[in-house]
């Protein structure tokens, strides 16, 4: 059970004889479709999420009405407003600029879903190099932000990309840094080899339960940190802080266009959530797992569901932080970024690689 | 030297690259999230460090010192309630005070408890509403649903005794339009209990988290000096450290008789008159007024609330009459002229809002882009107030 | 790096973490109280006995004397009636909501105390027209009146018959 489950079907059903080329472009093509699907819907389930969890932190219950139980259908309904929207592009703002920069937020942000495993047998491409790939396509969004702040024209908006550009790329490195531990725990750069080595235990030898623990906790909440601020999340929304720069990079954009920034920014979260739960929280694996064969049809049912519920939490957890703490101010967010997060991303780094040789020694 | 950078190279040396640059202007508002209402500020900004700000005001101007001299004086009651809107029955009592005081009007006593004892209501409110949306201003948005629900438990207690939430029209000259309903003074008793752990959860939310300490603490300090200087008053001149408060220092209505504390800056987080202690004052006044409300109710007298003279026409002497009184935004003052005639010749305020946003000009170069809502939402504008 | 540096970066990281965590239990605290909000066009809130809404008029007790249309500062109370010796003719009483500001500066120096502020508040509309309304229950003259004035007339002309004999 590797790699994409869509060829593997598609090889069984299509006639001898079709063009290998052509099976590995359809499969493309249906996984593609897949993951826009998937990271739709994923996406208008965490806005709902995000604002009846806000709601209610906030003493009142957020959005009750659209589509009758507690306005379930409230994101869909203002999905459909955004595609009806006229597009706005200023004169003056960068048309080519202007115009790609969405796309490129939207695209890099649906590529990290192909690396992920869902569950045993559900993942588009398991490549070795796993989490080298998603970090590289995560930063790309920072490039999109930058086209889009750059290109509309608009004071606020290039101080919004300034922002980002300064902010996402010292944040990654405490982000790279803090996944070191798990990569060295299980001498992998793959999600789903590291997945795999966490199903003993009847399904609980997860890394933050492992022997290694002591260093799997403090990475596993400074990856969790500068995730936050690599996905502009709030207290980290420097680019788009909303009492200073209105809106930030997306101010001009509207319609279609500005749901694209806002699906990216939900389906980035899902992702950071993802790779968190996939290293550190045991991806797919769950108490109780062994009792199921292994051919069963359960298992990756069961699997994506543990899988997708991890993932969920830990984007409750960043919508509840967002609806806690008030913005840091650019420099400040640097201060936090270097000299905090990326010396002890350092210092446990370290630690994690004497834990490892030492253990490997015995 | 041009707008094309020069590069002056010497044979051995370092490339030395001067680049021009030019500040950045920007236009902060008239729509803008952090302006609370519709102002204007010009910033300047090299980068994300502001060289140098200009407010721009008018947005909203609705002639409220003109219309005063084409209404009578109880027809202007309506209209002070509409300059500050978050603390109406401080600007009736302001207006009242003055009209009483061209009138030689001594209020019955129990009328003057219950001015007392709204006014700090209402000042409650004001400051909740202040703190809340200064949070909002550094991103954080619970706090301010947080307070929000508070205020709404004043706003339905002045409702219950006024039959309005924010413009009030209640305190007018001579004394009260109307007698608390029965209950009601208990219900301002119950609510102050709630209100006590309510008050906690803001300060432990708020004021006592971290970032909020970063942002605020050191941030647009003003020295005491400077304050007086730019002519700053309520919780902004005493959070600078400038221990003057009009409740204890002229003393108006019963606010002699009542024991209450100023509190004032300290720069327990930062600098004395930094944006934290701004917010520290306005929460500890809540405090303050919370006690003053126990007070009144204690003392709360029974009597009419009502002078006799005081008929819906009012005719005061010819003369001019000037009172100020403690908003939650600063010294609210009434300069009242009259001829004797039902109309007021002229009628003028002194706007706390108006004098403290003036100041910032003085603290917002030097600070960074992001402190601009800081520093703006520690001063506690209303922008009904500043263009009336 | 200094033992008072290290101890400030210490301090400042633990409480950042410490406040962090106390203003999230505090959050999740409410999270899991109940909303304090009123699901509004379902749910009434209770406006309290004086709250001071659209007005209503108890048309028998008015007098016409305009000193509610006096003490209004913005002078949206506008009536017209003719006297037909003690009974009045309405023709109109009308209050303009584009104007009015609720403020009930009307209402106190009514002498009949006949003019009052409800608990309608929903002023909404698609025409400026309609915020005018008309506080009056009947127009012209009840059957009552009638009986009345005609019997007033009938008097006046049997005087004037009387007088011209």
């Amino acid at each position: 059970m590797d790699g994409n489950f869509i060829s593997h079907l598609l090889s069984a059903s299509l006639p001898p004889g079709f063009p290998f080329w052509g099976l590995a472009l359809l499969a493309a093509f249906l996984g593609a479709l897949c993951v826009v699907g998937f990271v739709s819907i994923l996406a208008l389930v965490s806005v709902w999420l995000e604002r009846k969890i806000a709601g209610h932190i906030q003493a009142r219950l957020g959005p009750m009405r659209t589509g009758g139980w507690h306005g379930w259908s409230q994101t869909l309904a203002d999905a459909i407003k955004l595609l009806t929207k006229e597009d706005v592009i200023l004169r003056g703002a960068d048309p080519v600029l202007f115009r790609l920069a969405p796309a490129l937020v939207m695209g890099s942000a649906l590529a990290m879903f192909a690396v992920l495993p869902f569950a045993p047998g559900v993942q588009f491409a398991d490549i070795d190099l796993g989490v080298y790939f998603l970090l590289a396509v995560a930063s790309l969004t920072t490039i999109g932000v930058i086209m889009a702040g750059w290109g509309s024209n608009n004071k606020w908006s290039l101080y919004g990309a300034m922002r980002e550009a300064a902010q996402a790329t010292s944040y990654e490195i405490p982000l790279a840094l803090s996944l070191i531990p798990p990569i060295l725990h299980f001498g992998t750069f793959s999600l789903l080899s590291a997945t795999e080595q966490q199903s003993g235990w009847g399904g609980m030898q997860w890394y933050i339960f492992s022997d290694a623990f002591w260093v799997a906790i403090p990475s596993f909440f400074l990856f969790f940190t500068a995730a936050l601020a690599e996905n502009k999340r709030a207290p980290f929304d420097l680019p788009e802080s909303e009492s200073e720069l209105v809106a930030g990079f997306h101010t001009e954009y509207s319609g279609l266009r500005f749901a694209f920034f806002f699906l990216e920014e939900y389906a980035a979260m899902f992702a950071a959530s993802a790779v968190a739960t996939a290293y550190w929280l045991g991806g797919w694996n769950f108490p109780g797992m062994t009792f199921l064969s292994t051919g069963s049809l359960w298992l990756p049912i069961l699997g994506a569901l543990a899988f997708l519920l991890k993932a969920m939490f830990l984007v409750c957890v960043m919508i509840w932080i967002r609806w806690t703490l008030p913005r840091l101010r650019i420099d400040q967010v640097m201060t936090l970024g270097w000299k905090y997060l990326t010396p002890l991303a350092l210092g446990i780094m370290v630690a994690a690689a004497g834990w490892e040789a030492w253990r490997a020694s015995l | 030297m041009g707008l094309t950078p020069s590069f002056a190279q010497a044979p051995g040396s370092e490339v030395e690259v001067a680049v021009p640059t030019q500040d950045c202007s920007i236009n902060m508002g008239p729509q803008h999230p952090a302006t609370h209402g519709v102002m204007r500020l010009l910033l300047k900004a090299d980068g994300e460090v502001l060289t140098g700000a200009q407010a721009h005001l008018g947005y909203l101007h609705r002639c409220a010192e003109k219309i005063g001299e084409n209404v009578d004086w109880t027809q202007y009651l309506p209209y002070t309630d509409r300059y500050d809107y978050l603390s109406a029955m401080n600007n009736n009592l302001g207006y009242s005070l003055a009209v009483e005081k061209l009138m030689g009007l001594e209020v019955p006593e129990r009328a003057q408890w219950m001015r007392v004892l709204l006014a700090e209501l209402n000042r409650i409110a004001s400051h909740l509403f202040a703190v809340g949306t200064y949070g909002l201003d550094l991103g954080a948005f619970t706090p301010l649903f947080y307070t929000l629900r508070e205020r709404e438990e004043i706003l339905d207690l002045f409702q219950e005794i006024c039959g309005a939430r924010l413009t009030c029209t209640f305190i007018r000259p001579g004394g009260l339009f109307n007698d608390a309903p029965e209950g009601w003074l208990e219900k301002v008793e119950s609510f102050l209990c709630r209100f006590e752990e309510r008050w906690k959860e803001y300060d432990a939310l708020l004021l006592r988290n971290k970032i909020f300490i970063e942002r605020t603490a050191g941030i647009g300090t003003l020295s005491g000096n400077d304050a007086v200087t730019w002519g700053v008053t309520g919780p902004l001149l005493r959070a600078s450290g400038v221990d003057w408060d009009l409740r204890r220092d002229q003393p108006y209505l019963v606010y002699d008789q009542l024991d209450f504390e100023v509190p004032l800056g300290v720069g327990r987080q930062g600098e004395v008159g930094d944006c934290w202690d701004r917010t520290e004052v306005r929460m500890s006044e809540m405090l303050a007024s919370l006690s003053m409300i126990r007070q009144c109710l204690d003392k709360m007298p029974d009597g009419a609330i009502q002078h006799p003279d005081a008929g819906p026409v009012l005719r005061p002497a010819p003369g001019r009459a000037y009172v100020g009184v403690e908003n939650p935004r600063g010294e609210l003052g009434h300069w009242l002229v009259s001829d004797g005639t039902k109309h007021p010749v002229r009628v003028r305020m002194r706007s706390p809002s108006f004098c403290n946003l003036s100041v910032v000009e003085h603290l917002l170069p030097g600070a960074m882009l992001g402190d601009a809502a800081a520093i703006l939402g520690s001063i506690d504008i209303v922008v009904g107030e500043t263009d009336r | 790096m200094t033992s008072s540096a290290f101890s400030r970066w210490w301090r400042n990281l633990s409480d950042g973490v410490i406040s962090t965590a106390r203003g999230m239990r505090i959050t999740l605290r409410t999270f899991l109280r109940k909303p304090v909000t009123v699901q509004y066009p379902d749910e009434k809130p209770d406006l309290g006995g004086r709250y001071r809404g659209i007005h209503y008029l108890e048309q028998d007790l008015c007098i016409y004397c305009d000193a509610c249309a006096k003490a209004c500062p913005v002078d949206c109370i506008e009536m017209d009636a003719t006297r037909h010796g003690k009974e009045l003719e309405w023709h109109a009483f009308t209050l303009d909501y584009n104007r009015c500001m609720l403020c009930e500066l009307c209402v106190y120096p009514c002498p009949k105390d006949c003019i009052h502020q409800g608990e309608e508040y929903a002023l909404v509309t698609e025409d400026r027209e309609d915020m005018v309304r008309d506080l009056l229950t009947w127009k012209g003259l009840t059957e009552e009146q009638k009986q009345k004035v005609a019997e007033v007339e009938a008097l006046k002309a049997q005087r004037a018959a009387g007088g011209g004999e």
